[in-house]
């Protein structure tokens, strides 16, 4: 499996407690364990399966994830933040591995 | 042609077994009852203050699109009727997040879809889709 890439995109413009979008992605086979490869082999379970975001230490929203989601998992809220702060993600994978990625927000 | 013996019995084999269908989809379902009693702690569940905004016929099941929105909800879960598995996701909201969402599933037939809502007061809402897919999202 190609290392994940987690990808998020914020609005260039953002307003103290006003909510804007974020839309989140991360590159991921999700793979469900009910599907076999080309030998006929079932590939195991491997899916992400919580995401976490938090802002300044609180945690803002968090997902646990099934294998019904989508490869690639991509989720998207709203936040309101009420001061410039740090935005961090993690997406947590079924072998441990967690996935990172921190965004600074700045408010207008 | 006149019905034969055969074709008649054949046939009221089959009405009986379709007057039995509630009883046996149930056991057939997925299981997606019971994860959603699992879920509310088997509280009743009003319709309404959920939406579910989800196409109703979509072309890949691989990446369906659902939205859900939910007024004064801390938790909203989303379950499936078609897939092996009845959970999809639960998304747990913070005081900084409105409770809504958007998220691409995975569904593997034509099947509904159910979005349940925790509400600040501990009661349960809840709002269900049928979702037609032309391409399964093979598991």
């Amino acid at each position: 499996m190609a290392e994940p890439t987690p990808r998020v995109k914020l609005p260039r413009s953002i307003e103290a407690g006003v909510p804007f979008t974020v839309k989140t992605r991360i590159t991921h086979p999700m793979h469900t364990g009910e599907r076999h490869d080309s030998e006929g082999a079932l590939v195991p379970r491997q899916i992400i399966n919580r995401f976490v975001v938090s802002y300044g230490g609180e945690v803002a929203i968090s997902v646990d994830l099934e294998p019904a989601v989508s490869a690639d998992p991509y989720i998207q809220f709203q936040l309101a933040v009420p001061e410039s702060g740090q935005l961090e993600f993690q997406w947590v994978d079924d072998d441990g591995s967690v996935y990172s990625l921190s965004k600074r927000v700045e408010v207008d | 042609m006149a019905p034969t013996r055969r074709d008649v019995l054949l046939a009221s084999a089959s009405a009986a077994a379709a007057a039995l269908i509630p009883a046996g989809a149930a056991q057939a379902s997925n299981g997606v009852y019971q994860a959603i009693d699992e879920f509310t702690g088997g509280a009743l569940r009003l319709e309404g203050g959920v939406l579910l905004d989800a196409p109703e016929i979509f072309d890949n099941g691989g990446a369906v699109p659902i939205r859900v929105v939910a007024e004064g909800a801390r938790r909203i879960a989303l379950f499936n009727d078609g897939n092996p598995n009845p959970g999809v996701a639960v998304f747990s909201f913070g005081r900084l997040v409105p409770p809504e969402a958007t998220i691409r599933i995975r569904l593997a037939k034509s099947q509904t879809v159910y979005a349940v809502a925790e509400m600040a007061d501990g009661t349960f809402r809840e709002a269900s889709q049928k979702i037609a897919v032309t391409v399964g999202g093979c598991g």
